[in-house]
């Protein structure tokens, strides 16, 4: 593996390129010999796929790339009604040749910096929030819903230095699952916390996080852990999803074998703390990964429960195409293994628009105020890039 | 063998785990139900699931066709769905419970469970059951230990059996010993 300290050389050759959080760095993917734009057809091809054919596997022997929240949706039966859409394809993988080990510490000397033609726009004001909240908490009065999140968006005009607002990003908040792509006419940035699905042989797990509490001076993890276990809200919110996780696990798991690992514990990052839940199980030998995507895609702490119900109550008032927000990104190897993140706290830059997509839940005692400006709070770490 | 209803519910495959412990469990969606799995199941689960028994006539007439005939369980919905078919009231609650722990209470009419127990269980509710409820051979016998809401019932002449709560839940304790109980009556 070459190391390399300096992105300029890869960023200027204007490669196509994937950036991926590793444990102790990141790696980077480039040099694609293969490029799959995925739609409803090919997708059970791509995903019915069986490359255990070789004895060894290179580290290269890998796709990677994103599903976006449309075909997910699709793949599990749930249709979508006409929305406003960029269309932006809904899943694209590559077959890297070259994966370069880049440690944590990012370091490139941007020298096109990022030009702003529009400012940010909301697509949903705080009135018409309150009137699709007031209507979601009617549906979980009357049962159709327990929790639903509630997405918007915020978009601008304007043209990007990927990479430059990736390194950024890293240094503010250094993600477990932050991933970029830069793409001829496209570019995905994101800080995502949350790793959806880890599957390695036979063992798979999921570490969903409902629960995010801002650092302040006086705050320490023992203290975020007491705020957390006091906080019903947020509780009941977390056993909601814990619940949901070990169902979906289920689904493709062996009876009795999906365990919760780490039950409510508290993560601490750069800015913030995590109250997180970590549920493993073993696959039945029979599953096959398109088994697994179904069972576990999209992710449930990002949607709300019951899933199908939810969906649907979701995307019949969602007037734009959510795009990758709430997708999938991550690789599948061809040993079977995979591993896929929840696409959150991601900004979209496709054709010069960008876009930030922030969701914040309704139970039946959130606050339609409180909710609308956790939203803001989510969205402006990566505004504030173009600051 | 046992044959579970779901009614789309993202706790459906839980219940089915749990009831894998003690019995081949076959699953299908509550409107494709397979007859040949319908009359061959000693034991019918009707699921948890989103909204109210009103939106599911399908599972109703599964259960007035084989009341009496096969063992019968509700869960949450399921819990609803039977109750509802027996004469009573699925009503709002004024304080609503989703991914709630709280304490629940036996009394005196239970056959399975000893009067006055009390143990914590993990509920998922908007609806509950009006009472007073009346209905030949059905007993509530768990109550919520605040609310005095209904939290499960036993009619051990049919073997029909119901918990308002998730006995799947990791916030249940003792979840499996209660399936076992209602499996082995």
């Amino acid at each position: 593996m070459i190391k390399v300290k300096s992105l300029d050389k890869i960023n200027n050759s204007n490669q196509p390129f994937v950036i991926y959080k590793t444990k102790n760095g990141f790696d980077l993917y480039t040099d694609f010999s293969k490029k799959i734009i995925l739609n409803n057809k090919n997708i059970y091809r791509f995903l019915n796929t069986e490359y255990r054919l070789k004895k060894k596997y290179k580290k290269t022997d890998l796709l990677i790339g994103f599903f976006g929240y449309e075909i997910l949706n699709n793949l599990i039966g749930v249709k979508l009604p006409k929305q406003n859409n960029i269309n932006f394809p809904k899943g694209i993988f590559y077959k890297p040749e070259t994966i370069i080990t880049l440690k944590e510490h990012l370091f490139y000397n941007s020298n096109n910096s990022h030009k702003v033609f529009k400012k940010f726009k909301i697509n949903i004001n705080r009135n018409s929030y309150k009137k699709i909240f007031d209507n979601f908490k009617k549906k979980i009065r009357s049962g159709q819903t327990y929790q639903i999140k509630i997405c918007t968006k915020y978009k601008n005009k304007s043209k990007i230095d990927p990479l430059d607002f990736f390194c950024k990003l890293t240094r503010s908040n250094l993600a477990p699952e932050a991933f970029m792509i830069k793409d001829k006419n496209f570019s995905i940035i994101s800080c995502s916390p949350e790793n959806l699905i880890t599957k390695k042989n036979l063992s798979i797990s999921t570490k969903p996080i409902a629960g995010t509490l801002r650092k302040t001076k006086n705050m320490n993890k023992k203290k975020a852990l007491i705020f957390f276990r006091n906080n019903l809200k947020e509780t009941k919110e977390h056993n909601m999803i814990v619940d949901m996780e070990r169902n979906d696990l289920s689904r493709v798991c062996e009876p009795g074998t999906v365990k919760i690992k780490k039950e409510k514990s508290v993560e601490e990052y750069k800015d913030l703390y995590h109250y997180v839940s970590l549920i493993k199980g073993k696959l039945r030998k029979e599953v096959k990964n398109i088994d697994i995507i179904k069972a576990m895609m999209p992710g449930g702490s990002v949607i709300g429960c019951p899933k199908i119900s939810t969906l649907n109550l979701l995307n019949h008032q969602e007037k734009e195409n959510r795009n990758i927000y709430t997708g999938s990104f991550g690789f599948i190897k061809y040993n079977g293994d995979m591993r896929f993140n929840i696409i959150i706290r991601s900004l979209l830059n496709y054709k010069n628009f960008s876009e930030i997509s922030v969701a914040s839940g309704v139970v039946i005692d959130s606050n339609a105020n409180q909710e609308f400006n956790e939203n803001f709070i989510k969205a402006k770490a990566l505004i504030d890039l173009f600051k | 063998m046992i044959y579970v209803i779901d009614h789309k519910d993202s706790f459906t495959h839980n219940v089915i785990h749990q009831f894998s412990l003690f019995d081949k469990v076959e699953c299908d969606d509550f409107s494709q139900i397979n007859k040949s799995k319908l009359n061959k199941a000693t034991t019918l689960v009707f699921s948890p699931g989103p909204g109210s028994p009103r939106d599911y006539p399908l599972s109703s007439k599964i259960y007035n066709q084989f009341k009496g005939k096969k063992r019968i369980i509700g869960i949450c919905l399921g819990f609803q769905q039977i109750l509802f078919n027996e004469g009573g009231k699925i009503i709002e609650q004024n304080k609503i419970y989703h991914g709630f722990q709280s304490q629940v209470f036996v009394n005196e009419s239970s056959k399975l469970f000893s009067d006055g127990r009390k143990f914590k269980v993990g509920r998922y509710h908007s609806l509950k059951l009006d009472e007073p409820f009346n209905s030949k051979n059905f007993y509530i016998t768990m109550r919520c230990d605040i609310t005095n809401a209904a939290m499960s019932f036993e009619n051990n002449v049919d073997k029909i059996y119901g918990f308002q709560f998730h006995p799947e839940s990791f916030l249940t304790k003792n979840g499996n010993l209660l399936i076992k109980k209602i499996l082995s009556a």
